[in-house]
């Protein structure tokens, strides 16, 4: 009987799974839903890089450098800089777009160097471009040092202390650091392999349960002598292997990309390792046949397809909360946290993540109180199924 | 073999079946005939095990539906009111599907899925996916899913309800068929011709009850009419409700 049993469940989770596989929707929404978290947060890295390497890699044009060869030798062994020519016309230049920022040394800079007077550097930027500030602060606080340099030794050289000079010092302490945005943005990682491990499982959820009985195919179904245990337990098989496979996609394609983005120039030292990759599918995997078992239990109650789809997405927000919570900092984890379904998926994850040790058997329980609730949810379902108010219901 | 016996079913204050009691021999074709919603369905699923009776008694090859479901189960072939197919699947997936459910696998089951879509003459569509498929199409492709095991006991609701003349003759011929194979087939119907050709026993039924039972030739003369079909509407007081709604109506829109 127990054979027999496993037998049917196989036989409604093949039957469900071939269904599922044609239908081209299911399988894009599927792809889909992989790809948003890697690709959002690639695209997110990305540009904090960029924008990070814009400011430490920056080409400097300079106009008349011939005007001042020792200021721009010193410009040239400062780590990260290169110096350019200019071009002609400067101002033309940088309002075109062509340039973010121009350095222009008139022919008078000797003179008035060699005089000890404040010799002209020209700064040709424009303030209304944003993304272009970042580099013309780095090439103005150069110049700043370099005038503050060459001020301290002329002090020196007049047997003044240069601290005379500076009477305030001023410091900048940054907030915002690309550090600390980009670990907000790892923050967003156990948020979608949430998300696509709930709309991997939505396709079979809702097609087996309210879609069967949208068709009209429910009736034929519940006619055959399988036990309606095997048949709930068929479909929530079907539907737990679908999202499986969108969060083993969407965990493999985030581990491919950490291998390319170039975190150490953000000053990260966070890693997408295998143990990393590892801890954040132990802590998700035993969750998905819960989102299944759930999300079948609620679409049984639906009259139609898109009425299940509508019931669902309420669901998806509901369970995004603890994760939004987390990236947005006003969670802190305690410990029995970690023994609730959701919130305790995140807050492994937000461990492994972040390097902290977790005793294994925080795996095991977490693991086997998931799987455990997906099997009471499973009955409910099959006991759903026993109504007449849900098999004929209109 | 089907008995049953003093069925009564209700739905809030509409009494659906009201004391139903026949009898569907084995090798025999029994129609159960009556208006739109005057219970047919109600009844059949009661038989079919997905509903359960209010008061009365139901033995399908001697096995209570309420008490042993899954054993009637096993007995029971179901074209049932609804029988949507899923789009994706081909007809001999359904076929498949419907056989491994019942517990048949192997060539067993390769053979029997052959010898249906032989006996349907499906062969030339057995493998496409059933989504382009005529309604008659879909019908049989239905009809081969629920006999696949070969069951005891047939029940068809409305089989040939929208089909045409040729799909129509291929259900006829099944149905003759399992009768001629020793089979109990019951069918539901509105149409009076339906069941005139094909049954052994009518069975009419109106408002819930049965007002009439007997073979065709025996309807005619407790009727008093040579037509069948005025048999049919002077037993089911049709002609009392022609003014009037009938009451019974809402039972097949109700659950």
């Amino acid at each position: 009987m127990k054979t027999s049993y496993l037998a049917q469940a196989l036989v409604v989770c093949r039957k469900e799974l071939v269904d599922w596989s044609r239908d081209r929707r299911s399988i894009i929404t599927l792809l889909v839903s992989s790809l948003l978290g890697p690709v959002m947060i690639g695209v997110m890295f990305n540009s904090l890089a960029s924008r990070q390497r814009q400011v430490e890699d920056v080409t400097v044009p300079i106009v008349g450098a011939g005007h001042a060869p020792a200021l721009v030798e010193w410009l040239r062994q400062q780590p990260g800089i290169t110096i350019a020519d200019g071009p002609a016309d400067a101002e033309e230049a940088v309002r075109s777009r062509r340039e973010d920022v121009i350095v222009v040394i008139p022919e008078n800079f000797a003179e008035q160097f060699a005089a000890s007077k404040p010799a002209p550097v020209r700064l040709v930027a424009d303030s209304s471009r944003q993304n272009a500030r970042p580099k013309v602060e780095r090439v103005r606080a150069l110049f700043q040092r370099y005038s503050s340099e060459l001020g301290s030794l002329r002090l020196i050289a007049r047997g003044v202390s240069p601290v005379v000079a500076a009477p305030v010092q001023v410091e900048d302490i940054e907030v915002s650091s690309a550090q600390q945005r980009a670990a907000m943005i790892l923050g967003f990682i156990p948020l979608f392999v949430m998300i696509t491990a709930f709309i991997g499982a939505m396709q079979i959820a809702t097609d087996s349960t309210a879609g069967e009985r949208e068709r009209g195919s429910l009736e034929a179904l519940l006619i055959n002598p399988a036990p309606r245990g095997a048949i709930a337990a068929g479909k929530w098989l079907a539907g737990t292997a679908t999202a499986l496979l969108a969060v083993l996609f969407t965990g493999g394609l985030l581990f491919a990309l950490f291998q390319y983005i170039p975190l150490q120039d953000l000053g990260l030292r966070f890693q997408l390792g295998v143990p990393q990759l590892a801890g954040t599918l132990a802590a998700v995997l035993p969750l998905v046949p819960l989102i299944v078992a759930l999300q079948m239990y609620v679409a049984t109650f639906a009259k139609s397809f898109k009425e299940a789809q509508s019931y669902l997405s309420f669901l998806m927000m509901v369970q995004m909360v603890p994760g939004m919570m987390a990236t947005m900092n006003t969670m802190t984890t305690k410990a029995w946290m970690y023994y609730i379904p959701w919130l305790g998926q995140q807050s492994l994850m937000t461990d492994v993540l972040g390097n902290k040790p977790i005793h294994p058997a925080v795996f095991v329980v977490v693991a086997i109180t998931n799987i455990a609730l997906a099997i009471v949810m499973v009955r409910l379902t099959s006991g759903l199924l026993m109504r007449e108010k849900i098999i004929f219901g209109r | 073999m089907i008995a049953i016996e003093n069925l009564h079913k209700r739905f809030g204050d509409v009494r659906a079946v009201d004391g139903v009691s026949f009898t569907a021999r084995d090798g025999a074709v029994t129609g159960l005939l009556g208006p739109n919603g005057a219970g047919k369905t109600t009844t059949l699923r009661m038989l079919y095990t997905l509903m359960r009776p209010d008061e009365g008694r139901i033995l399908v090859d001697g096995i209570d539906p309420v008490t042993d479901p899954q054993g009637a189960r096993l007995r029971l072939g179901v074209l049932p009111d609804q029988s949507g197919l899923y789009p994706r699947l081909t007809a001999r997936e359904h076929i498949r599907y419907f056989g491994e459910l019942q517990g048949i696998t192997g060539a067993d089951l390769a053979n029997r899925t052959e010898h249906l879509l032989a006996l349907l003459d499906m062969k030339a569509v057995a493998d496409r996916r059933v989504a382009g498929f005529s309604h008659g199409e879909r019908t049989k492709t239905a009809l081969a899913r629920a006999i696949v095991h070969n069951p005891k006991n047939v029940l068809l609701d409305e089989p040939t309800n929208g089909l045409d003349v040729m799909s129509t003759r291929a259900v006829r011929e099944i149905i003759r068929r399992l009768k001629g194979e020793g089979h109990t087939v019951l069918f539901s119907s509105h149409v009076m011709q339906e069941v005139s050709a094909l049954c052994d026993t009518i069975v009419v039924i109106a408002r819930g009850r049965i007002v009439a039972s007997g073979s065709p030739d025996e309807l005619r003369t407790q009727t008093g009419h040579q037509n069948l079909e005025d048999a049919f509407v002077a037993l089911s007081g049709l002609e009392a409700d022609l003014a009037a709604e009938a009451p019974g109506a809402k039972a097949e829109v109700a659950p």
